[in-house]
């Protein structure tokens, strides 16, 4: 906890040094890695048909259609990915390890999905929070698979 | 589909409540019901933990293809583990969908230098064929140090440990429009230890290809 609080002093020292840099544009979360049928990611009002190799950001969502599937890896390794008729947004996704800052909010929406953890999970397990309409999941190292009825 | 996966939650809903699970659970799916299971890590075998929970209480999953069924506001329902075919049957699609897992290589200084050990260098080869293996490949070089300096000063002597690495890889072939560098300096340790603390092993260089 001590080694937390003394962590925190850093990312505020550290954050007031890189102002400049942070007031540029967004970095990306991830990256569209695996994507067949129809799946899009939706940016603010926009839905884009979804490409390999495309860059997914915070607060995006991943639908897939009725023939549609997509996986996504982030920056830190996690993986997710989506069956048909499904959608997830990514609530949050913060990772910068050399500041402390670190956390993720996934929300499984509707259909099924997979999640396999990165290094956040081995970094701060308690940043990571994965949340469907009915319970929130904990992880701790984990390979999860989790299904929203709609 | 849209009909077919209430039908689905319920067939899971009537295993994992049988013998334990409340009746209500049996039979009835309601929107925002969710199904959470744990798997066994792909690559490792290993099992993680999770911890499924609401207002109404939570649920422990620690096994392979333990599952708990959720409902708004009441208790997760009982553990039950499902069978492999069931893992296929609900979740084979979206499961079919997961991107290739990362792979990593650490590369290690000599004392006190910017030089590769030589056991360091041999993995260049390596690393390159992991990226022809890819469609999409990324390579993230991350630069790391000890705890001797200031956290700013090692920010930056990370980033230069990784831009070196970046100049071999670049040399030996590899695309520098498929390579991002970063620094996590002093902040992401591989041995833990105090401030101020000469540490040969936290003096490297992470690649993750993706």
């Amino acid at each position: 906890m001590n080694r937390l609080r003394w962590s925190a002093g850093v990312v505020i020292a550290v954050l007031a040094a890189a102002a400049p840099v942070l007031a540029q544009q967004p970095s990306a979360a991830g990256r569209v890695k695996v994507v067949s049928g129809s799946a899009f990611v939706v940016r603010q009002d926009a839905t884009i048909p979804a490409q390999l190799g495309q860059d997914v950001f915070e607060t995006d969502s991943l639908k897939t259609g009725a023939d549609g599937r997509i996986g996504i890896t982030l920056k830190d390794d996690t993986r997710v990915s989506l069956g048909p008729g499904s959608e997830l947004r990514l609530q949050r996704f913060i990772y910068e390890p050399g500041s402390g800052s670190l956390g993720m909010v996934l929300q499984f929406v509707r259909g099924a999905a997979a999640y396999v953890s990165g290094r956040m999970a081995k970094l701060a397990p308690q940043s990571i929070r994965l949340e469907t309409p009915a319970a929130i999941v904990g992880v701790r190292g984990t390979s999860l698979a989790i299904r929203v009825d709609h | 589909m849209a009909s077919a996966r209430p039908l689905l939650l319920s067939i899971v809903a009537g295993t994992l409540a049988a013998g334990c699970g409340p009746k209500h659970v049996a039979g009835t799916t309601r929107p925002g019901q969710a199904m959470v299971a744990l798997l066994p890590d792909s690559e490792t075998g290993l099992t993680g933990r999770a911890v499924v929970s609401n207002e109404g209480g939570s649920a422990d999953l620690a096994a392979p293809r333990d599952a708990t069924l959720a409902t708004s506001r009441r208790r997760p329902g009982a553990v039950k583990t499902l069978s492999a075919a069931d893992v296929e049957r609900f979740f084979g699609d979206a499961l079919s969908a997961l991107p290739p897992a990362p792979r990593h290589f650490t590369l290690f200084f000599r004392f006190e230098s910017d030089e590769l050990t030589d056991e360091s260098r041999a993995l260049v080869p390596e690393i390159l064929r992991a990226v022809k293996d890819r469609s999409d490949p990324e390579v993230a070089i991350v630069g790391h140090t000890d705890t001797m300096g200031t956290p700013p000063a090692n920010v930056e002597l990370g980033l230069k440990r990784a831009m070196m690495v970046r100049a071999l890889l670049v040399e030996a072939g590899l695309a520098a429009s498929t390579i991002e560098v970063t620094s996590h300096g002093e902040g992401d340790l591989l041995i833990r230890t105090p401030d101020e603390i000469p540490e040969p092993r936290n003096r490297r260089v992470e690649i993750s290809v993706k």
